[in-house]
């Protein structure tokens, strides 16, 4: 099993990020007519008032209390401990010389995980970022997209004891400025374009379809954006499909409209319709008008999704597999970590699962990592947040809640 | 306890010399009971501040503590009077102290509750719903502050700072909590909370 420093120095690189992170961003200026307040009506929702955002614990869960033996997975897959002592970690990218980098939000580290003489370790590679959740490589370069922010670390994987100074592309991006739903998933795409979302402002409410609940698209200098989704609530995974190349996300439904959903999405961009609209705020789900924001016909010209992923069950990462060492009925299968509800009086999600891709364009979803769910005390013990299949075939899942990242293999019985 | 003179001296003088790499484990340990008397010096020997726009902590979740700690050594929160005080903490001292405030009784310090907002205040508080996070009390929970008993004058300057963009490392969810809202019904949800 790695060990690793859970203890870990506050090193010159992280001071650097101080100094980026005390640039706040500029106040939140509505644009006329739209307004991100919440328009949901929790009494009408009849779900319990008291639901709120779980915690996520600033302090890593130590090696012997990782849940990793209550992980359920199907037979001649296993699973370990690949990473641990990263509290908050979540998003996973590897660099081209095999070097981890851990994304985060509120406790605004960037990690970086590497192998040295046999032993994993972890180290804070940035941190005082507002919610670097956000990652990508290219060239060499790590991405680093926070809440208004974007930097870019040239030849990171060769200076990671001194990482020096960004190339600051803030301003070349030129996202807006508010901060709700606005942490970033980011990653490149077939056509070596930087894809990131802007998110609804809100939890339900008229959003600028110009301006909110998008997936975007730009150059990697952050030039020339175009808009490929609209009426997105608040994606924050996607991935391409290996042989059709059409881009798929997750999306996380509204909340205070009861316990049974709006259900969560997975959406496919079919090819003749990049730009199209999937509906926020008018219509969820597989058709389901808005109760607080109504108007005729809300679901005209609103691509339905390929499949329903559950009422809060919170999808993020995604990913399609391609590698040598699952059997062959999982190849070109999607991966769904998701990271489990917090507005729903029965706990549902904390799991891995997949979706089958069908000839329709739909997907059928199947159970693959479970266990960190105790249906009966309605209580998790983790979340799973985001995945990244590795060279040898096998896949890492994050899990936030415990600070660690866990290794699916398989071998044949 | 110090006084406000020697206070903003040693602050003066940490600041000029904070140190760029500090290998936390090695640190120097410091007895709880002394770092409890710097944060008193503040934030009040009961842990109920005597001093304008300087948050009350006695009574707040032992959560919240921990994790405001934990981001203002990290430079999530940049609140520069804190940062001496906070850079050296070990994982070990962020509980305790969080555990030694939380335990401790809240009492509102300060200009009381002006009783002519209090109803704009609540009628605000329930369009909001504070209590869905906040608690129908105000006490807070978990990652949630308590607002009830809080100082005034603190509860303003938070929610300003949130409602400009200036506070970081809150949830998202406050930014979109208190948008719109005025100078006026700022003060007003400050009243009502704090006299809860």
């Amino acid at each position: 099993m790695p060990t690793l420093s859970q203890r870990i120095g506050l090193c010159s690189a992280s001071a650097l990020a101080i100094l980026i992170a005390a640039t706040l961003p500029a106040a939140t200026q509505a644009p006329p007519g739209f307004s991100p307040l919440d328009k949901s009506n929790p009494a009408a929702s009849k779900q319990d008032g008291s639901l709120r955002p779980h915690a996520t614990p600033p302090l890593p869960a130590a090696l012997d209390k990782l849940p990793v033996d209550k992980l359920k997975l199907p037979p001649g897959f296993k699973a370990e401990v690949w990473s641990h002592g990263h509290a908050g970690g979540r998003t996973i990218v590897m660099g081209p010389k095999g070097t981890a980098f851990i994304g985060s939000r509120i406790i605004g580290r960037v990690y970086a995980v590497t192998e040295k003489a046999g032993k994993r370790e972890a180290k804070v590679l940035l941190q005082g970022l507002t919610q670097p959740n956000g990652l990508a490589v290219k060239d060499g370069a790590l991405y680093v997209l926070a809440i208004n922010k974007v930097l870019r670390y040239d030849n990171i994987e060769d200076r990671l004891d001194n990482i020096g100074t960004p190339v600051d592309l803030t301003d070349k991006f030129n996202l807006p400025p508010d901060i709700h739903h606005n942490w970033k998933y980011a990653a490149f795409g077939p056509d070596a374009k930087l894809y990131i979302q802007v998110g609804a402002n809100c939890n339900i409410c008229e959003v600028n379809p110009g301006v909110h609940g998008q997936i975007r698209r730009y150059n990697p200098d952050g030039s020339g954006m175009e808009i490929v989704a609209r009426g997105v609530r608040n994606t924050v995974g996607f991935d391409w499909h290996p042989v059709t190349k059409e881009l798929w996300f997750t999306d996380n439904g509204r909340d205070w409209a009861g316990d049974a959903g709006p259900e969560d999405e997975l959406n496919r961009i079919p090819k003749d319709k990049e730009g199209a609209n999937f509906g926020f705020p008018y219509c969820h789900a597989n058709g389901i008008p808005d109760l607080d924001i109504k108007r005729p016909d809300p679901c005209a010209g609103v691509v339905m999704p390929a499949a329903l992923t559950g009422p809060h069950t919170a999808g993020l990462g995604i990913k399609f597999y391609t590698g040598g060492m699952f059997p062959a009925q999982y190849q070109n299968v999607a991966f769904i970590a998701r990271r489990g509800s917090w507005n729903r009086g029965q706990k549902t999600g904390y799991d891995v699962i997949i979706a089958r891709p069908q000839p329709d364009g739909t997907a059928k979803l199947e159970p693959f990592m479970t266990g960190l769910l105790d249906t009966g005390k309605n209580e998790f013990y983790g979340r799973p947040t985001y995945l990244l299949p590795l060279a040898d075939g096998s896949m890492l899942v994050s899990d936030e809640q415990n600070g660690a990242i866990y290794r699916i293999s398989y071998a044949a019985r | 306890m110090i006084g406000a003179v020697a206070f903003w001296r040693s602050l003066a003088f940490s600041l000029a010399t904070v140190a760029v790499c500090v290998p936390r484990a090695g640190a120097q340990a410091v007895p709880l009971a002394e770092r409890i008397e710097q944060c008193g010096g503040c934030h009040g020997a009961d842990g109920n501040s005597p001093i304008e726009k300087i948050p009350s902590l006695a009574g707040q979740p032992e959560f919240f503590l921990l994790n405001q700690l934990f981001l203002m050594r990290e430079g999530v929160r940049l609140i520069e009077p804190m940062t001496p005080f906070v850079k050296s903490l070990a994982d070990g001292e962020m509980a305790a102290l969080a555990k030694h405030y939380a335990g401790l009784q809240p009492k509102l310090t300060g200009a009381g509750p002006d009783p002519a907002v209090l109803a704009r205040g609540a009628e605000l508080a329930a369009a909001r719903r504070c209590a869905s996070c906040h608690l129908p009390s105000l006490a807070g929970q978990e990652q949630m502050p308590r607002l009830a008993k809080q100082r005034i004058d603190y509860l303003i300057h938070a929610l300003t700072d949130i409602r400009d963009s200036r506070r970081s490392g809150a949830d998202t969810v406050m930014s979109a909590s208190v948008v719109a809202l005025s100078d006026a019904d700022l003060a007003a949800l400050a009243n009502y909370a704090a006299s809860k």
